[in-house]
């Protein structure tokens, strides 16, 4: 399948071109949230512990190699290893998606402050598909909305790499790429232009920033959630992100500019100063895993954010890929078994498309994938409407609109599309979420009432697995219902004595 | 008439304000409810009504401090009821009890105020178990949202040991949290706006 480019990246960042270089900089901070929340969903992080039991006691009672005894304990043993890897590394997945989303916010307020002019979200999820690829890096390298395997983690570790690497297979990608650029040494490039050419104080433009009351302080940015929590083998509680790992910034100046793009940096690749893992190659052309010893990984003090408290998201992708490799040997060595991801990741195909959902006759999938990509763009615009409004607006359309977006409305469809089943090129396949551009514009309806259309469609295709989404009104019926004009209509469904109303 | 216009609504067992305002109707006087009487709602933006988010599982650091405290309709940080096993995913609280806290918010509150209120049926809030006898129902997951799993599980594979194990864990946690409570009031008192 062919990639298409999502931007071209500059060689240089100057006063002239910075406008254009935060937009791509804003692109590539949204195009991660897609790529890792594919994976997310492919992961069946908490399943039925008596049914893998069941599966992987029968697997190795076949081979006859071993006691009842035996195989008791051996199956208990690796449905632990199942259960544990499975949910920290979904935790560990989205604890890095929502830091992208801080990221995407903060590179968003720099645009705003330094450049006067508002971040275009809506611009760049009409020109995201998979595959893509980030353009500045040499070697360019492709990247699928896919399921988690080592292969697709390998594909995180490109993107956080710290360090500039040479791709194994570059003598089959990409030739005509341009001089070499990791992330951060980007985000270095823009805090240069900014610190020599943008001191400010900058005019004031709305930016995405909580309601700042010394009363009730009324923040929306939070680094953990349940979803960022995982358990060990003893069951107890572990927290994939630190509580005090950096928020949001407001953008004033270059001295808080350079604030809120070295957090960026920070959080994504680590403290270089400092001794860390970086991306090398094995002769297998995998990268290098940490050295796993008694199910743990062994972090340096380099692999930390710049607080030292918060493993970057390098290193934990780094983290996933070298437990799941250890575990997939261990599982290859004992008779009888699958491979180790097949025990919780859903069989979807790499970058998924709607039309495959289509030709395969299953309406409800095609309808869910529409609904799926119909959210994702409802988010974008919701967040590029903060930058048009003020902090109390921001703050209802955090709360009411993206928090629910992201935590209910995109992640029920995510969950639930792989529930389906359908056919190409005469293999099975789960359904996925596929990412692709949704084009509110092509109905002279608001965005919210098209989400609510392929709600009712999807609610009458398949009433039982959807029937929820029509009749409880505080999940789609309670969006925020904003125009690509950025006007907010106040639509809330009503309860007594707590009317909704919006401050325009 | 609807549950609305005929209860006084709370998030949780013993943060009622009145005699007979629990859930089940029957408790002597404030803070001996049953259970909760807000509408129920599994998460995160889904109450329905002003005071009635519970907490813990989703939302910033300054949400988890006030569960039960939200100002408006969906604002609450997490669902109801909020069960004796759900801790806080967030801030310098995280792994510490919700209903602790949401009680100790509630006695804080009748104090300022010179209001009497009684102790709560279960001292550390309501088990998963007490919920299903109290509202009659067998085997209902109340654990509300997220994808993490159960936060009252273990993986020991006989389920007997599996729930005995499960409890010890639950009540080591509750034990650890009504320890720190102090410590938790004081973490929620400083400024924090979650950036």
């Amino acid at each position: 399948m062919k990639t298409k480019k999502l931007f071209t990246l500059s060689n240089a960042v100057t006063k002239e071109n910075i406008k254009e270089v935060m937009q791509q900089a804003i692109a590539l901070e949204l195009a991660t949230i897609p790529t890792y929340l594919s994976t997310y969903y492919s992961i069946n992080r908490a399943q039925d512990q008596d049914k893998l039991y069941a599966k992987i006691h029968a697997q190795l009672s076949q081979s006859g190699e071993r006691t009842a005894t035996e195989i008791d304990e051996l199956t208990q043993e690796l449905k632990l290893d199942v259960l544990v890897y499975s949910n920290k590394s979904a935790a560990l997945i989205m604890s890095v998606v929502i830091e992208e989303m801080l990221h995407l916010a903060l590179a968003c307020n720099v645009k705003q402050a330094v450049c006067q002019t508002a971040p275009d979200l809506m611009g760049i999820g009409k020109g995201l598909s998979f595959p893509t690829q980030l353009d500045g890096h040499i070697p360019e390298f492709q990247i699928n909305a896919a399921k988690l395997s080592l292969k697709q983690l390998t594909t995180f570790l490109q993107i956080e790499s710290p360090e500039p690497f040479v791709d194994p297979y570059a003598d089959k990608l990409l030739q005509d790429t341009i001089d070499y650029q990791t992330i951060g040494r980007l985000y270095e490039m823009i805090i240069k232009c900014v610190a020599e050419d943008f001191p400010g104080p900058y005019d004031y433009r709305p930016q995405l920033l909580p309601p700042d009351s010394p009363e009730r302080p009324r923040p929306y940015y939070s680094q953990n959630s349940m979803n960022t929590v995982h358990y060990d083998r003893e069951h107890n509680p572990q927290f994939a992100n630190g509580e005090d790992s950096g928020g949001l910034v407001g953008v004033y100046d270059a001295h808080s500019a350079i604030d809120a793009l070295e957090r960026i940096i920070d959080q994504g690749e680590g403290r270089s100063k400092f001794k860390q893992h970086t991306l090398i190659w094995g002769e297998d052309k995998m990268p290098v895993p940490m050295e796993v010893v008694d199910g743990k990984v062994t972090f340096w003090e380099g692999d930390y954010d710049d607080a030292g408290k918060e493993i970057a998201h390098f290193a934990k992708f780094l983290e996933a890929y070298s437990l799941g490799g250890y575990y997939q040997e261990k599982f290859r060595n004992i008779q009888g078994l699958d491979d180790f991801f097949s025990y919780f990741v859903y069989d979807t195909d790499a970058n998924p498309r709607t039309a495959d959902y289509v030709a395969s006759g299953n309406q409800a999938l095609a309808l869910a994938s529409e609904l799926g990509n119909a959210v994702f763009a409802y988010i974008l615009l919701m967040i590029e409407a903060c930058y048009y409004k003020d902090e109390s607006t921001q703050y209802d359309l955090f709360i009411f609109g993206i928090h629910k977006s992201m935590i209910w409305l995109l992640s029920g469809v995510g969950n639930q599309i792989n529930q389906y089943t359908y056919s190409k090129d005469n293999k099975a396949y789960k359904g996925a979420l596929t990412f692709e551009p949704f084009s509110f514009e092509k109905s002279f309806l608001r965005p919210k009432a098209q989400i609510m259309n392929l709600v009712d469609q999807l609610a009458k295709a398949d009433p039982t697995n959807w029937g929820w989404a029509i009749k409880s009104e505080n999940y789609f019926p309670s969006l925020p219902d904003v125009g690509l004009d950025y006007t907010i209509e106040a639509d809330m469904p009503k309860v007594p004595g707590t009317p909704y109303t919006h401050h325009h | 008439m609807s549950e609305l216009t005929t209860k006084e609504l709370h998030v949780c067992m013993g943060l009622n304000s009145c005699k007979n305002a629990g859930y089940s109707g029957n408790n002597d006087c404030a803070g001996k409810g049953d259970c909760s009487t807000a509408v129920g709602h599994p998460c995160h933006t889904l109450n329905a009504c002003k005071g009635q988010g519970g907490c813990g599982i989703f939302g910033t650091t300054e949400e988890l401090c006030h569960p039960g405290e939200n100002e408006c309709r969906y604002q609450g940080s997490c669902g109801v009821p909020i069960l004796s096993s759900r801790f806080m995913a967030q801030g310098p609280n995280k792994g510490l009890s919700v209903w602790q806290l949401a009680r100790i918010r509630f006695e804080e509150k009748r104090n300022q105020n010179g209001e009497p209120f009684g102790e709560a049926p279960q001292q550390y809030g309501p088990s998963e178990d007490y919920v299903n006898t109290v509202r009659g129902t067998t085997g209902v997951d109340y654990s509300s949202c997220g994808q993490s799993g159960s936060r009252s599980c273990s993986y020991i594979n006989n389920p007997t040991d599996r729930k005995a194990a499960a409890n010890q864990r639950v009540l080591k946690m509750e034990q650890e949290s009504a320890q720190k409570l102090p410590e938790t009031l004081s973490n929620c008192d400083c400024k924090n706006d979650g950036n």
